[in-house]
């Protein structure tokens, strides 16, 4: 391959007393797809963010070009060629895309004053697509299109303007469904054939394979391995041992043992307008049942459905056999149903606030033991044990949700739950940005869970819906897929939700 | 392949279309205040009189010039309770000044340099130190009242000589027109090109929607917030200073009512041309529209206080239409 | 054991509160020796009791989130009310259950507009307050009322002793109890709370959202007529314009007591308010004429949420490294 275009060397960065890079190693060449792996605290983030310029290092050499380079603000980096797309890209929702790829870049002359030339913007942004001629309407207002149009529009601002050598882009399929990835990938192709390194931060172990040509491992804010896709293959090296830095096993645990019980929920023929239709299934005590269906296939609408977020047209829920009307939230958790919901920042947990704040908020009944007054002592006795029991890592009760990583956040919604004490407790896409060691802390519990209660996953992502679930079915276009007898392999289960077909 | 191409003719054609049905938005309240208009006229002839026609005009030029820069801070998302207040201060600057033998020149400059300085504080205190915008406009209104009061010591500071706006108050043409409207009518049509065909107007909606994503491309948000906020402020004092000759005197609480009128207009305004976003067209109208309505309600004998009943119904009305078409412009998106 | 440190921090605003309270008390006694007098202390109760009542409103609807400028409206008119039912010879309580009910009213109005048809707090609340300001003048045509005040016995909530107190102190206090009480020891304070920080959460988590934000409208409106009421009983008379005074005290009280006190809470609140009631009466003692009075609250309330903004915390603490640490601990994301 080529020189690289980007190398660092020794490259080290303290917060107070945490050493959070030491001595990093690292190079990247033209027309490189690079995947950055490990789990959180690994150091990653941090190493971004000095290579686009957000924090600076403390020590070490990175050099741009063959060039020693000093990034003071994220503009030095830009003007170095080193362009980043956020986890969550920032865009004007009533804006088009056109008018998103060139903001504040509208005319030579940045500034407020300065004309703008629509006409000239249609030109460079032809431009611009016969460089990547990616299939995208750059009229359609951002807030009309896709997540993957979305993160398209995204790359294409970030390499619009500069002459972008080195493009980071954070975690970008976190939010797309597998076809709208192998978009993102496309594009992905297209900048590397016009030499540009891509640095690819992903938590989706298989996609390193699907796309990238090399990869590097942090672990305890060092690079401990660099190696091609090739070697990996070649020398069979397992990407989580390397991460987690010991070989551990599944992270899925055992299937249960025993028959499951009775059923708990049973939902008959539910239907939402223009989300899902006639999805019948019955959750038991003593399983976990699995859904797997794609972003926009009714998934997370069924979750909401049941919780009654938005309660359904027509067909019924009989939980314990009675049949019940769930038309709200409050309705749900009275009636036992209780819902660890996909966007866990916003649905799931109060940032602001501490565990000891969020673990009763969904019982607080409980916490007040039937009075009005709450009953404090107690209160923090229990949220004291539940954390505990997740394993919530700082164990603190009073350290606000916003600065616990994705997976300990994750792990206080499961306290939450466990302190609502429900019957059927329905999990969508758990695992979303949450390392692969609370990953398999959160499976363990899950299955915990089955003992006593009915544990629905849903998820997007077949693997975790497969290795957890007893039973699994597919949700394709809001229909509901299901093996013809016994219960699906992997591949049935990934075709039934990405083609609704049943393999034979 | 879940994106789409699309032609650049289609496009086009497209823009046409949006073209047409923004001209239909924009006319629904101008058709309103020609429908008011003549309905008032019918009742009251004498609101089409020259003497009132002037009077319309002058109010209108004047609420004009002192929500001009509201607008557009409330088109940023940001909101502005003190611009009225600056208006009360810098009326009576310019009037104690004038009390005080400074002539004329000297005496606008200050209400203008007063206006400067709040407008700077606001947008200080809102752009650099991040303080959420009422908290910080709601004291410096405080503060402004305050410092008008005590310019006169309470009371009003009568103003003996006609200074160089006079003229401009006078009516002409005909009789029915103060000079005052063309150089504010200017003054909007300026702002108008900047709103529609420089950057700033562009980053002015684009802030109000994400201003994250505003900042994050350079666009240096905290100058534009700033300015705004300064811009909002020395329109006020601008109108402070036409009151002060207006009314020949610095009057302290003349700023309580404008709140209110204010915001309606602006409100009011964001209804039409861009549906849902505060702009300057729409001020103008909607300032046009509730002069008339004013001065249809003093011809037609309603006392002060039912105006203000009306003005504040008129607002939730506005309130409540303006979020059905967005509500409606929302589910068609979801549609589509 | 951060929790250890969470409370010390937050006994250590307190402490700080307090010496500022002596501070602030200090400096005026020793320019103005009659603040000490027993009755500029009694007008100091007696005014922190109105201003509280409405501050207290304030933090209901600050708690959620929301903002609330019907304040001066919402008094006018209440207040006119109450004073046309004593004026028509009801007893007092009937004026006064007339006051609550219609403060009740008109936060409810505002409350549900915001809440469940989702329209802007700030321009409602001014528009709602536009109209009761002008149904204020529905009773005389903005004459004052007077009839009966004295029959009807409404001055005694200013005259009144109990223990040594101002009546109108006792009702303020009873009142901060039970608003603490409920803020703080109940599920129902949680689920203000909780609605304020996260709505969505919030509801995911069965809270009835929309219902406790137009509660805080509704309890808003109760506290501004029962502050109004206490104005009244002190002038004896009921105008228009008796409640035009109150919002400033109550917003700058509020964030006042929230920026010193590290958070909005019906004890911030109290604080709050009795530093702004201080500085207003000190000032008042030494002869600074009213229309200073509002920039100097504003000038107070601008003061203290600056002294106490994040930006200014950030620039303060810039050369330690504790808050580069917070800001971005390694905790946070790989």
């Amino acid at each position: 391959m080529a020189a690289p275009i980007l190398t660092a060397s020794g490259v080290s960065k303290r917060f107070g007393p945490v050493q959070a890079l030491q001595n990093v190693a690292f190079h990247v060449a033209p027309g490189e797809v690079h995947a950055l792996l490990g789990i959180n605290g690994a150091g990653k983030s941090t190493f971004i963010k000095i290579l686009s310029g957000i924090i600076q290092k403390d020590g070490g050499q990175i050099t741009v070009g063959g060039e020693e380079v000093h990034f003071r603000t994220p503009e030095d980096a830009i003007r170095a060629g080193i362009a980043t797309v956020q986890q969550h890209p920032e865009l004007v929702p009533d804006m088009t895309g056109l008018d998103n790829i060139f903001l504040g870049r509208e005319s030579a002359r940045r500034g407020l004053f300065s004309r703008i030339d629509q006409r000239g913007l249609e030109r460079r942004a032809k431009a611009l697509l016969s460089r990547f001629p990616v299939a995208l309407d750059l009229t359609l207002e951002v807030g009309r299109m896709s997540a993957v149009e979305r993160e398209a529009v995204a790359i294409l601002q970030a390499i619009a303007g500069e002459n972008t050598r080195v493009l980071i882009l954070d975690e970008p399929t976190s939010t797309l469904t597998d076809i709208e990835r192998e978009d993102l990938f496309a594009l992905m192709g297209l900048l590397k054939a016009q030499g540009i390194a891509i640095i690819y931060i992903t938590h989706q172990l298989e996609e390193v394979f699907a796309i990238a040509d090399s990869f590097s491992i942090f672990r305890n804010g060092t690079c401990v391995a660099r190696m091609t896709v090739d070697e990996a293959k070649a020398g069979r090296v397992s990407l989580a041992d390397l991460m987690l830095g010991e070989a551990i096993g599944d992270i899925f645990p055992p299937r249960a043992a025993t028959a499951p019980g009775d059923a708990v929920l049973e939902v008959g023929a539910l239907c939402l307008q223009g989300d899902f239709d006639g999805i019948s299934l019955t959750a038991r005590k003593g399983e976990v049942l699995g859904i797997f269906g794609l972003v926009g296939s009714g998934c997370d609408e069924l979750a909401k459905a049941i919780f009654g977020v938005t309660p359904p047209d027509s067909g019924t829920l009989r939980l314990r056999g009675q049949v019940v009307r769930l038309t709200s939230p409050r309705a749900a958790l009275d009636a036992g149903v209780f819902l660890v919901p996909g966007d866990r920042r916003t649905e799931g947990l109060v940032l602001s606030r501490a565990a000891l704040f969020n673990v009763p908020l969904a019982n607080l009944r409980r916490a007040a033991a039937g009075r009005w007054s709450l009953r404090r002592r107690r209160m923090q006795g229990d949220a004291r044990a539940l954390t505990g029991d997740v394993a919530l890592h700082p164990p603190s009760l009073t350290t606000p949700a916003s600065g616990f990583s994705g997976g300990n956040q994750q792990k206080i919604v499961l306290a939450k739950g466990l302190y609502s004490q429900a019957d059927v407790y329905i999990f969508v896409e758990p695992t979303v940005g949450v390392d692969i060691g609370a990953r398999a802390k959160i499976y363990a519990l899950m299955r915990q869970l089955s003992r006593d209660a009915a544990v629905i996953v849903i998820s997007s992502d077949c693997d975790e819906v497969h290795g957890v679930a007893d039973r699994t079915l597919a949700l394709h276009k809001g229909r509901q897929v299901e093996p013809v007898s016994g219960v699906f392999s992997r591949d049935a289960l990934l075709m039934a939700g990405i083609m609704g077909e049943v393999a034979q | 392949m879940t994106m789409t191409m699309t032609k650049p003719a289609e496009s086009h054609r497209h823009r046409t279309r949006r073209r047409l049905s923004r001209l239909i938005t924009n006319l629904w309240l101008v058709a309103a205040l020609v429908v008011l208009t003549a309905l008032i006229a019918s009742q009251r002839p004498q609101l089409l009189d020259p003497g009132n026609v002037v009077a319309v005009l002058k109010s209108f030029s004047i609420m004009v010039m002192m929500v001009l820069g509201l607008t557009w801070v409330i088109a940023a998302g940001k909101i502005d309770v003190s611009f009225m207040q600056v208006a009360a201060l810098s009326n009576m600057l310019c009037a104690w000044g004038l009390s005080q033998g400074w002539g004329w020149w000297p005496a606008i400059g200050a209400g203008l340099a007063a206006g400067l300085a709040v407008g700077l504080l606001n947008g200080w205190l809102v752009a650099v130190m991040r303080l959420p915008a009422l908290i910080v406009t709601i004291s410096t209104a405080g503060l402004c009242a305050s410092l008008a009061a005590a310019l006169g010591k309470g009371t009003v500071i009568r103003i003996a000589t006609p200074g160089p706006v006079a003229s401009l108050l006078e009516p002409q043409l005909g009789g029915a027109v103060p000079l005052i409207v063309l150089p504010v009518l200017a003054l909007a049509a300026l702002a108008w090109f900047v709103q529609e065909r420089l950057s700033m107007g562009r980053y002015i909606y684009a802030m109000a929607q994400n201003e994250t994503a505003v900042r994050s491309v350079g666009i240096p948000v905290v100058g534009l917030t700033l300015l705004l906020f300064v811009f909002s402020a020395v329109c006020a004092a601008l109108a402070g200073v036409i009151l002060a000759e207006n009314l020949a005197s610095g009057q302290p609480m003349i700023g309580g009512p404008y709140l209110i009128n204010g915001l309606t207009v602006v409100l009011l305004g964001g209804m039409m041309v861009h549906v849902g976003k505060p702009n300057i067209l729409g001020t103008l109208t909607a300032t046009l529209f509730i002069g008339v309505l004013f001065s249809g309600a003093a011809l037609l004998g309603l006392p002060d206080y039912q105006r203000q009943i009306i003005q504040g119904a008129l607002l939730l009305t506005g309130l409540v239409v303006a979020m059905l078409a967005a509500r409606h412009h929302g589910e068609r998106r979801k549609g589509g | 054991m951060s929790g250890f440190q969470d409370n010390m921090r937050q006994s250590a605003r307190g402490v700080g509160f307090l010496a500022l309270v002596i501070a602030v008390g200090a400096a005026l006694a020793i320019a103005e020796p009659r603040f000490l007098s027993s009755a500029s202390l009694n007008g100091i109760a007696r005014h922190m009791a109105a201003n509280g009542l409405a501050a207290l409103g304030l933090t209901f609807v600050v708690i959620v989130r929301r903002f609330d400028l019907s304040l001066p409206g919402v008094a006018a008119f209440a207040g006119m009310s109450m004073g046309a039912v004593i004026a028509a010879g009801a007893p007092l309580w009937v004026a006064v259950a007339a006051g609550i009910a219609i403060g009740a009213a008109i936060g409810m109005v505002s409350g549900v507009a915001i809440s469940r048809f989702g329209l802007p707090d700030i321009v409602t609340t001014i528009a709602v307050g536009s109209i009761c300001a002008g149904m204020a003048f529905l009773y005389t045509g903005g004459r004052s009322i007077f009839q009966n005040f004295f029959q009807v016995g409404i001055t005694d909530l200013n005259d009144a002793r109990l223990m040594g107190l101002g009546v109108s102190l006792w009702i303020l206090l009873a009142i901060y109890a039970v608003a603490w009480f409920v803020m703080h020891r109940t599920r129902t304070g949680v689920a203000f709370y909780a609605t304020g920080e996260n709505p969505v959460a919030a509801h995911f988590s069965g809270i009835a959202t929309k219902r406790y934000v137009a509660l805080a409208y509704v309890l808003c409106g109760v506290c501004t007529a029962l502050a109004v009421l206490l104005i009244l009983a002190e002038s004896g008379n009921a105008e228009t314009n008796k409640g035009a005074n109150l919002m400033m005290p109550a917003y700058a009280g509020v964030f006042l007591g929230a920026a010193i006190l590290g958070g909005t809470s019906v004890l911030a609140t109290l604080g709050g308010i009795l530093l702004i009631t201080m500085l207003l009466d000190g000032f008042a003692l030494m002869g600074v004429p009213y229309y200073y009075s509002d920039g100097m609250i504003s000038l107070i309330l601008l003061a203290g949420v600056l002294a106490f903004s994040d930006t200014a915390r950030g620039w303060l603490a810039s050369f330690g490294i504790r808050r580069a640490f917070r800001r971005s601990a390694p905790g946070e994301k790989g």
